[in-house]
């Protein structure tokens, strides 16, 4: 019964995706274990992203979220199954073509990841760094289209007052703003979210996923966002995909997701 | 009613009656033995080697107080060596913050290129130039570029490394992963990792040692002359030669001088970077 339910829900992921494109993002069979005897965390995961998904990926604590969008970037090394990422085999690529590969790819951190001690403006900038050269690295000295973008990108997340103030002088919230302008600032044509508001309360983490829902609309930039909110999750994604234990549980549109589906993906807790 | 408490067989009192006894017996003979080596080291430094010929309190009064006749005529011969010490540890430790960088970074479980080659290869130039003193740096270098400052600057240097990139190891290995991990996500490459990832956590950390070592440094290059390596120490070891106590003691003054002013300096600085 368990493999029926599945079976339907993967083959209603179909519809969401566009027609005959290939898609964006291509994953399949994808399988992670962090040692040689170590468990194993993703367990022959496959789906697809294509251009405008905004999908969630939910699922209890160590379902293994979390490793499944660090493998999209390799911040993660999987050991089987194949990740194609506008139409390159990400597993494939070395030092040049994997960085060139990861500065088209935005990333928006649970706890920020921002560097302290430098200033919103720099932290923004920094987003930049796979663009820029060993001369202008070194002084810091961006290109101007570079800052004219950084500073437009900051009045978007409604930081244009704390330009030169440095990142841990900033509340949490506005901490991920700038984290976002970070991301933004690659251009990215794909945004990877890490439980990108389980460091914010919750009146502050729909304003953040909003904020980012909008972005994301305006840039057509395809989400996909590990979360554990499910409410939050259900409100601002178009998209869900279930994990559990390292599986892949469920995978629809957010419209038709059912009560027993969530039942189902939480089914461990409930043990 | 107090009686004598009765102690069963397998009480284990007994056992630990004997413990005792052999406890204190191994006391007595740790601390004869002690005593003994002790009286062996005074017997052969002090009492053997001591030119008791020359001691009594006139004798000794007489050599201490000629120091204390300042030779003031000296003082004008002062400013330059004073002025070359300070350059010598500054250029000395500008030098070994550049040494300890490489070392800094072999050495650091983290970032180090291997574990298994670089790392013990960091460690173990860390140990090499704290483990030799720097007069001996001095000597080597006297011996491989000549006599003058060039030789003290190095030594300095040298001198430096080891715990100018200890600490800078030791701050890289406590860094928070996380804004490393964020750069590597937007394709940045090693050295932008370490510029903007590493730097700016280290930093504070960093100059605070090195403002320290410039203070130590000052110390250090003050007694560089000793062996022809520039600065005060020359002129200390010339007064020496001629038995002009009262300009040793002046001279001894203005090495005071320089390291209080090094410790003011110091301290000022070191609050403004933290």
């Amino acid at each position: 019964m368990r493999h029926d339910l599945v079976s339907n829900m993967s083959g209603g992921a179909g519809i969401t995706r566009s027609g005959l494109a290939p898609p964006l993002l291509d994953v399949q069979g994808l399988g992670v274990r962090y040692s040689a005897n170590g468990p194993q965390i993703l367990k022959d995961v496959s789906f697809s992203v294509s251009g405008g998904d905004f999908c969630a990926v939910i699922g209890p604590s160590g379902a293994g979220k979390s490793t499944l969008i660090r493998c999209i970037n390799r911040l993660v090394e999987p050991i089987e199954g194949s990740i194609t990422l506008f139409g390159q085999d990400v597993r494939k690529l070395q030092g040049t073509g994997l960085r060139h590969m990861r500065r088209r790819i935005g990333m928006i951190f649970q706890e920020f990841n921002l560097v302290n001690r430098m200033s919103v403006m720099d932290n923004v900038l920094s987003g930049r760094l796979g663009y820029i050269g060993p001369f202008r690295s070194f002084f810091k000295a961006f290109p101007k289209a570079d800052v004219d973008h950084a500073l437009y990108l900051l009045e978007r997340v409604g930081l244009q007052d704390h330009i030169a103030k440095r990142a841990d002088a900033l509340s949490g919230g506005q901490r991920q703003r700038v984290g976002i302008a970070r991301a933004l600032m690659q251009r990215p044509e794909l945004l990877l979210l890490d439980e990108p508001t389980s460091a914010l309360d919750p009146k502050i983490s729909r304003d953040v996923m909003g904020l980012i829902r909008e972005l994301a609309d305006e840039l057509h930039v395809p989400v996909l966002c590990n979360i554990h909110d499910v409410e939050l999750a259900l409100e601002t994604c178009n998209r869900i995909i279930g994990m559990q234990d390292g599986y892949k549980k469920f995978d629809g549109p957010t419209a038709g997701m059912r009560k027993q589906d969530l039942d189902e993906i939480y089914s461990m807790e409930v043990l | 009613m107090t009686s004598a408490p009765t102690v069963s067989e397998d009480s284990g009192f007994a056992a630990w009656k004997e413990d005792a006894r052999k406890r204190r017996t191994k006391n007595w003979i740790l601390l004869g033995a002690t005593i003994l080596v002790l009286l062996w080291c005074i017997h052969d430094t002090i009492m053997f080697d001591t030119d008791w010929e020359r001691m009594g309190v006139l004798g000794v009064g007489t050599a201490i107080g000629r120091f204390f006749d300042i030779d003031w005529s000296l003082l004008p011969r002062l400013v330059v060596p004073a002025i070359e010490t300070l350059m010598i540890a500054t250029l000395g430790t500008i030098l070994g913050c550049l040494f300890s960088l490489p070392v800094a970074w072999l050495g650091a479980a983290n970032v180090t290129p291997s574990k298994l080659i670089a790392y013990p290869i960091g460690r173990f130039l860390m140990v090499l130039s704290r483990s030799i003193h720097e007069i001996i740096w001095a000597l080597l270098f006297v011996g491989a570029v000549g006599l003058g400052a060039l030789p003290g600057i190095l030594a300095v240097a040298m001198r430096s490394v080891g715990f100018i990139s200890k600490i800078t190891a030791e701050a890289i290995e406590n860094i928070d992963s996380k804004p490393v991990e964020a750069i590597r996500a937007v394709g940045g490459n090693q050295f932008q990792v370490m510029y903007y990832g590493i730097v700016p956590q280290i930093l504070p950390v960093i100059i605070g040692t090195i403002i320290f070592e410039w203070d130590i440094n000052i110390r250090r290059s003050a007694v560089m002359g000793l062996v022809g390596a520039g600065g005060l120490g020359l002129l200390f070891f010339r007064q020496m030669a001629m038995f002009n106590y009262g300009g040793v003691t002046l001279v001894v003054l203005t090495v005071l001088l320089l390291v209080a002013l090094g410790e003011v300096v110091s301290h000022f600085a070191r609050k403004a970077v933290i």
